[in-house]
């Protein structure tokens, strides 16, 4: 396989068949269409070059910078091929969530704006909500820009319809599957995809999953979000289901550990909004069938969005000298000072005096000769042993002094002879009237 | 009217739901004390300020928890506040008179917003703190210092513009508070003026329930008393505002489910959910839905202290990564906040009479008529949709009670005098005499609007307490933190 450029790897994904021992289903072979396998990593490369292509061709003199509300693959996509034709991305999106994805676009070189929060004391008769401005930004005479529209772009479903329906077909040997199961975002790829099955075999089922109303799965509408979306077509589908947070990821777990297949959250709704709606359908039948269902992208953009849901699964073994172990008693009779004590014994003991507080607070103020050792970063140190020598007192402060008590029990549990904590922390320090220097 | 009743029931914590359960105290008042009549509950205030407390306790935090007055101007709840160690933020010189005349120490007020100078004088004058718009305000109270030798006025500079690194966070563009990137101008105007003024801090105010937008004006904040610190300066404390959110009702599902099919109603799949088909924001392009939806998110499972609690823990993406509230402690600053409508939560009802009942056409919405008029239940201007409780007049037969769908209209002689545009759903069909008891109006949707027009009464004001199991009221005006000891009634 030789290309003279990455866009020509965009599309031809595989279908892969589930192993039947996983999905448990008797009559149906199950496939997934590994969008994953895009270039840039999700099924939206289509859709993005599928719109931004004549254009980004049509006026290379022009310059402009290529805009579109999304809030990660499709400004992914999009962020790359504008680089490629020398042009800027900017995403507008109120939807963003995953970090990660952030991240990744500003490396990319796209610009993002986020859409404010909805207003505490409403307005109703308000004129500036954000979106209005976009659209009326992008309708000014003479603005350069190059909106891709996705949501109502006719050419995002068109990518489908020519290239991932018929690659379907291509695959199950001319034939259409009886069942597509899809998530609703955009509904590009639904819409697209099930327009070409159709043309195959008109009986085809076609299952729209949509994210349960309160729940957020990235890259999914709930049923509200999705009448917003102009490509939208309830008549499009047999059935529109709803998939909650949980479920996506459970169904992702499946996929990533048993099936070799790294989908994100979003294939992992549809793998599980699959299964859900065809262990039904698997026992009324008689005859073989089969379905299919989209894998959108790739797990790893979505790990702090599964660790705020799913902490469990990045759970590690317990540390030694953590300030867990601690019990209440331990922390409540950890050796400590009060200020004027502190301040009698920095005198005449010369003690070594921790500041545990964040960089940014130490720099502002402090007391002075003491050392900064963030209280994150002191307890990693800890995990390894005693940091100082035990013949050297130390004097440790927080901003309260319930910080300093923990690791004042801790130190004196790991056998420092000589570890004291500030009693009411920097505050009361300050609030006796004690000094507190900037150098 | 098709398919299930669509209800959106007020969530009632404990008070409040024993007030609605005493239909015998709530027509006593309303027959002495007209339609519309305005319950207020001192004591709900007091419980609701403990629970910011408890946030403040758990993070560590020192600082002081503002009432913002401008959100109910009772005198009850004011005074019960003033038994408390709160403070409060006035916004007015008749709320600084009322705030002093109710109890509060100079050292216990903010004075904010829009300032005349008579207000700025009077603050200058008792020593309370003034939050700061612009530079030309802390000239114009400077002056005002001097010239009438007041004592050095503690300020705090109010900012805006708060800008993201990386990301561009569009905001809505704000009249109060000097943009954060012309500070070094504004702290410039305070050293200037550092004979008269002592700075005790920065503060901000954002009309946005998104908690990132708070936390990037937070750390803003703390970057320019950074800078504060840098001059010399001794400020102690950072003001972060209010709008922590309300949550209004008792189940998240109706609210779904409500807008749900609302969105299906604009688009008509389903038959009109409004009075005239009215899409609260949301309107019909060919097929696909437009617009945004112009309501308060009503069923917030996150609001008041918890959302104060969830902003703290917020990680402070430019500073590091720790939570916000560990920075606070961390740099020594108090927290200051101003909480109107969360504070108030549960804290009063408005109640209104049934006058008529009339049937539409067959099978429509019922007509239902109240004395009261749409500015004493302002529910609807701020976008919050939730269902009145009815208090029948008789002891009703509730199992031989039907569902009825309802349009309730306002005692003014105006088409536009609906309580509400939206077709409410009741689980029984009242009767004139009946009342609707409207909850949770305290905050802002009690008499923030309410006007004489038309020579139409305003609602009048009762404070309610208990003791024991019993009920006890006064005027609200009457009300003084002795009172429920002393038993006036």
């Amino acid at each position: 396989m030789r290309y003279d450029s990455i866009t020509e790897a965009i599309g031809n994904t595989p279908l892969v068949r589930i192993d039947p021992a996983v999905h448990g289903l008797s009559h149906i072979d199950l496939y997934a269409k590994l969008e994953l396998l895009n270039p840039f990593g999700s099924v939206k490369d289509r859709a993005a070059w599928n719109m931004a292509r004549p254009r980004l061709a049509a006026a290379p003199e022009r310059g402009g910078q290529v805009v579109e509300l999304s809030s990660g693959n499709t400004a992914k996509a999009l962020a790359v091929l504008a680089g490629m034709h020398g042009r800027t991305f900017k995403s507008v999106t109120n939807r963003m969530r995953i970090p990660e994805i952030k991240d990744l676009l500003l490396l990319l070189g796209a610009e993002i704006e986020e859409l404010p929060g909805q207003s505490e004391c409403l307005d109703p008769t308000a004129t500036d909500d954000p979106l209005t401005q976009f659209h009326r930004t992008l309708s000014e005479p003479g603005s350069t820009y190059l909106h891709t529209d996705q949501y109502f772009n006719p050419r995002n479903t068109e990518a489908h319809f020519t290239g991932t329906g018929p690659e379907i077909v291509k695959d199950l040997d001319g034939r259409s599957p009886d069942w597509f199961i899809a998530c609703v975002g955009t509904a590009g790829s639904s819409t697209g995809v099930a327009r070409a099955l159709r043309e195959h075999d008109p009986a085809v089922r076609v299952v729209g999953l949509v994210a349960a109303k309160s729940d957020f799965i990235p890259g999914i509408r709930t049923i509200d979000e999705a009448h917003e979306v102009g490509l939208f077509d309830p008549g499009t589908y047999d059935t529109i289901e709803s998939v909650s947070a949980d479920e996506a990821i459970e169904g992702m777990l499946t996929l990533n550990r048993r099936c070799g297949i790294l989908a994100g959250p979003t294939g992992g709704a549809a793998f599980f909004g699959a299964l859900r709606q065809l262990r039904a359908a698997d026992e009324e039948l008689t005859e073989r069938q089969s379905a299919v269902f989209i894998v959108c992208d790739r797990v790893e953009s979505y790990l702090s969005y599964v660790r705020q849901r799913r902490p469990d699964l990045f759970g590690r073994p317990r540390r030694g000298n953590s300030p867990a172990d601690l019990s209440d008693a331990e922390i409540r009779t950890a050796p400590a000072l009060g200020v004027a004590d502190a301040q009698a014994w920095i005198t005449t003991g010369e003690p070594l005096v921790v500041d545990l507080r964040s960089p940014y607070a130490y720099a502002a103020l402090h007391i002075d000769g003491s050392v900064n050792i963030v209280d994150e970063l002191f307890e990693e140190l800890l995990h390894g042993g005693l940091p100082f020598s035990r013949t050297r007192p130390v004097l440790l402060a927080c901003p309260v002094g319930e910080k300093s008590a923990r690791y004042a029990a801790l130190l004196t549990r790991m056998g420092h002879p000589g570890v004291r904590s500030l009693t009411g922390g920097i505050i009361a320090w300050r609030d006796a009237g004690a000094p507190l220097v900037r150098d | 009217m098709g398919g299930q009743p669509l209800y959106l029931e007020p969530r009632l914590e404990s008070r409040l739901r024993s007030l609605a359960d005493s239909p015998e105290l709530l027509h006593r008042l309303t027959d002495a004390l007209g339609s519309p009549l305005n319950m207020v509950v001192p004591d709900q205030l007091a419980d609701n300020l403990q629970q910011f407390r408890s946030v403040y306790g758990s993070h560590h935090l020192s600082g002081q928890v503002f009432f913002a007055h401008k959100a109910n101007r009772s005198s009850a709840l004011l005074r019960r506040l003033a038994a408390t160690d709160a403070g409060v933020d006035v916004a007015s010189l008749g709320e600084l008179q009322h705030a002093l005349g109710a109890g509060f120490t100079p050292d216990r007020i903010t004075a904010t917003g829009p300032k005349n100078p008579e207000f700025l004088w009077l603050a200058a004058r008792t020593s309370v703190t003034v939050s700061l718009d612009t530079r030309g305000e802390l000239d114009q109270l400077a002056t005002l210092v001097r010239k009438h030798a007041l004592p050095r006025t503690r300020v705090l500079l109010r900012l805006s513009g708060f800008e993201a690194s990386g990301v561009r966070v569009l905001s809505r563009r704000s009249r109060f508070g000097t943009a954060v990137g012309e500070s070094t101008a504004l702290l410039e105007t305070v050293e200037r003026h550092g004979d008269v003024v002592d700075l005790v801090g920065v503060a901000y105010h954002m009309d946005t329930t998104s908690l990132t937008e708070k936390a990037t004006a937070l750390e803003g904040c703390l970057r320019v008393l950074e800078e504060c610190r840098s001059r010399g300066l001794r400020p102690r404390a950072v003001d972060i505002g209010g709008g922590f959110g309300v949550n209004y009702l008792a189940d998240g599902g109706q609210w779904e489910r409500y807008t749900t099919e609302l969105t299906e109603a604009v688009l008509g799949i389903r038959p009109p959910l409004t009075y005239g088909g009215h899409g609260y924001g949301l309107r019909n392009e060919s097929g696909t839905l437009r617009g945004a939806l112009g309501l308060y998110p009503a069923h917030r499972p996150i609001a008041g202290a918890r959302y104060l609690d969830e902003l703290l823990a917020h990680p402070a993406a430019s500073l590091g990564g720790r939570p916000l509230a560990a920075l606070l402690l961390d740099h020594l600053y108090d927290l200051h906040i101003e909480p109107g409508r969360a504070l108030l939560d549960q804290c009063g009802l408005t109640l209104t009479k049934v006058l008529e009942v009339r049937d539409q056409e067959t099978d429509g919405p019922l007509a239902v008529r109240l004395a009261a008029k749409a500015d004493d239940v302002a529910l609807e201007d701020h976008g919050v949709l939730m269902d009145p409780v009815v208090v029948p007049r008789d002891g009703a037969d509730a199992d031989r009670a039907e569902p009825v769908a309802v349009h309730l209209f306002g005692s003014r002689c105006l088409e536009s005098d609906l309580i509400t545009r939206r077709t409410v759903f009741l689980p029984r069909r009242p009767v004139p005499g009946d009342l609707l008891a409207f909850a949770n109006t305290a905050g802002y949707c009690m008499d923030f609007h309410a006007t004489r027009a038309q020579h139409q009464p305003a609602a009048r004001k009762a404070a309610v307490w208990q003791e024991g199991d019993r009920w006890r009221w006064c005027l609200d005006d009457q009300y003084w933190p002795t009172t429920p000891v002393g038993g006036a009634q």
